[in-house]
């Protein structure tokens, strides 16, 4: 890797900034990942910064089985975020649909729609495990 | 007489129609079957005479060859009376009750949509719950059609 | 049947934004609101008859992730009634202990992320630091933070220990300091005041009217709460009191919901000093008899209907369910009306949501310019924090 290659990994995997997308959950994972933005877990000494807008974001996290109403908006926030993007599915349902798998609105878990880095499974997934998910997915990217 | 079994004669009194079509299964719960002509006087007394003034919500069931309606409406000690209607389903043709109670508007669309219930005098308004583009005729609650009846989308 | 296909998308950079909000604004009032729900349909209705009653336990559960023990119980009873069985005692001592234990997470939740949708983030912090004590013991209880899965058909499926109850009260006693400190805040704070009062006024008739359920109809002085009105569970054994206020504007649920929070420590006090001995199930067939039942619970977000059909067999003819944000709706739409667009945020928080929590997008419209756009929620939140400085009331 060159010198320039170096930095920017570094400053993605030091400071990744997210942004989180429901995409029909039950909000108990979302509860979760905010949880996770909380005192007692404190994702933010990760350097991970929650951001409003997906063209500021590196990491796309995203809750729910994809419903058929939400599936655009997804594909549309995913289309936003700059190169290169990466995408956690927390929770069960992002994972395959979950216990919502085989319901006549739901598509299935977040990759029937858009490609997916990290997968945390779980009902609803602990602050503990995201961290450990999203930790995961940086050290992966130092390789790269 | 506990409340519940007067209010039964009340309703008998005042419509002995109902005479064998109400049943009180335990405390605070009665349960009663009109026809769809009559739905609305019965219902309208029972708001305004008996004080059931609260909408809880409003179940469609696919009951074969009828689809039914059941009003569930409560009052302020406790009581719930769920009033069922049946309508043909090849003309399953209800009267809207926002008149009596405007919170019956997202039940009554909820109906429309996964049942294919027709609510005359439903304001203009989106539809809930389904998607747009979801097609017509498409029915989910009904019981002929399945889960797997929608093919996944391609990625 | 044929197999259906329903043509949705392909992604086309033409393609609108699904607006749940769409304004209509005024100068800065907003003159009409109308929603677009139905973005977290997923078909659990449907999805309850094609699948066994066991399996509809789990599935119920999930309707939502903050009130599941609410839902899971609403449907239990439910079940339970048509079944004609007898819950003992002790089982429904715990089910309303979780019960209990839920709100209280709720409405901590709730006081967090109300803090957060005005820039008051300390509060956030705090509360939801708080809410940590309430999770770990959801969570040494039965075994899980979120979808608890305690209820079973006849009773529920983990029992209590002696050390688990005294844990329990110790942590009431931390709670309640703590809360006593939100309360303060809460009629203290000028700045909060003043952010909150008079904001999405719902006067009684309205609620009345447009029935409205929980903490924002108890903010508007309508008596009611199912807890009370409709007894279930253990409830007709502790008392407690229903809180209930006059102010009918955001203050007001904000005084309801930490008025509730002492309640519930209450109530979740005598609990454990009157909880009976004895088992914590009976057995429930696995083919429920025909018959019908309609069960409600107090959510924290107010009144949970479940409408449950049997028709013999093991899998229910029909379960409805109509959770108590829907119910508010109406209400909600109605409190908008003459207020600021930054005012949104703050009222729709107000009636405690329970829809899809991130990212609606909003759609403008000014009457007075033609002009219209498309905010999303964050950007709404942003606004409306930057409104309020510029009037001095920041935190």
């Amino acid at each position: 890797m060159t010198v320039i290659e170096k930095l920017v990994t570094w400053a993605r995997v030091k400071s990744p900034w997210i942004i989180h997308f429901n995409s029909g959950a039950c909000n108990g994972c979302d509860i979760e990942i905010l949880a996770a933005l909380t005192p007692k877990f404190d994702l933010e000494r990760f350097g991970v910064l929650l951001k409003g807008t997906p063209r500021h974001a590196d990491v796309l996290i995203c809750s729910g089985p994809v419903t058929r109403q939400t599936k655009d908006r997804l594909i549309r926030i995913y289309e936003q975020m700059p190169e290169p993007k990466f995408v956690v599915a927390v929770g069960t349902c992002a994972c395959s649909g979950g216990v919502f798998d085989g319901c006549y609105n739901i598509l299935g878990g977040i990759n029937s729609v858009i490609p997916v880095s990290a997968y945390i499974p779980g009902c609803a997934a602990s602050p503990q495990a995201i961290i450990d998910g999203v930790v995961k997915l940086l050290g992966s990217l130092k390789g790269k | 007489m506990t409340k519940e079994e007067s209010i039964q004669q009340e309703l008998i009194k005042n419509f002995n129609f109902l005479e064998d079509k109400i049943r009180i299964p335990k405390e605070r719960r009665i349960f009663v079957d009109v026809s769809a002509d009559k739905f609305e006087e019965v219902l309208k007394f029972l708001k305004e005479k008996i004080g059931f003034d609260t909408l809880c919500t409003i179940t469609g069931l696919d009951e074969g060859a009828t689809l039914g309606m059941i009003y569930h409406l409560t009052r302020q000690d406790g009581i719930v009376i769920n009033i069922k209607i049946s309508v043909p389903k090849d003309d399953p043709k209800i009267k809207t009750i926002i008149g009596y109670f405007p919170a019956a508007e997202y039940y009554e669309r909820e109906v429309v949509d996964l049942l294919g219930a027709k609510v005359e005098g439903l304001p203009e308004g989106s539809r809930y719950p389904l998607p747009d583009g979801w097609p017509d005729g498409q029915y989910p609650l009904r019981k002929d059609w399945k889960s797997d009846m929608l093919e996944k989308e391609d990625k | 049947m044929d197999k259906v296909v329903i043509p949705v998308g392909p992604q086309h950079p033409a393609l609108k934004e699904p607006e749940s909000f769409r304004v209509i604004l005024e100068g800065e009032k907003i003159v009409g609101v109308t929603l677009r729900l139905g973005y977290n349909h997923r078909g659990i209705e449907k999805a309850c008859e094609e699948r066994t009653y066991i399996q509809d336990l789990y599935l119920i559960e999930r309707v939502c992730g903050i009130c599941s023990h609410s839902h899971s119980t609403c449907f239990v009873q439910a079940v339970e009634t048509i079944a004609g069985v007898e819950v003992p005692k002790r089982a429904l001592y715990i089910r309303t202990l979780v019960g209990e234990l839920e709100r209280i997470h709720s409405h901590l939740l709730w006081l967090g992320v109300a803090g957060h949708e005005i820039g008051f983030d300390t509060l956030f912090m705090y509360s939801w630091r708080d809410r940590e004590i309430v999770m770990d013991i959801l969570a040494d209880l039965t075994g899980n933070r979120v979808n608890y899965g305690i209820n079973t058909y006849g009773g529920v499926k983990r029992d209590i220990s002696k050390e688990q109850l005294q844990k329990i009260l110790k942590a009431m006693d931390t709670l309640e300091e703590r809360t006593k400190y939100y309360i303060q805040v809460a009629t203290e704070e000028i700045t909060l005041m003043k952010r909150l009062s008079n904001v999405g006024r719902l006067p009684k008739a309205d609620v009345e009217t447009l029935d409205a359920v929980g903490p924002v109809a108890r903010a508007s002085g309508v008596d009611r709460d199912v807890r009370r009105d409709d007894p279930y569970a253990a409830y007709n054994e502790v008392s407690f009191k229903v809180i209930t206020v006059n102010n009918e504007d955001v203050y007001g649920r904000t005084l309801v919901r930490v008025g509730e929070l002492m309640e519930s420590y209450s109530i979740i006090r005598q609990i454990i000093s009157n909880m009976p001995d004895g088992p914590i199930s009976v057995k429930v067939p696995r083919k429920i008899p025909e018959g019908e039942a309609f069960s409600r619970y107090e959510a924290p977000r107010g009144e949970d209907v479940h409408y449950v059909k049997s028709n013999g067999s093991d899998k229910p003819e029909r379960v409805k369910v109509r959770a108590p944000t829907l119910a508010n709706v109406k209400a909600m739409l109605k409190m908008l009306e003459n207020y600021n667009l930054a005012d949104l945020p703050i009222i729709v928080a107000a009636i405690d949501p329970c829809f899809s929590c991130t990212d609606r997008a909003i759609s403008i419209k000014k009457l007075d310019t033609g002009s219209s756009e498309i905010m999303d929620w964050k950007s709404l939140r942003q606004y409306s924090i930057e409104w309020y400085k510029r009037k001095g009331i920041k935190f």
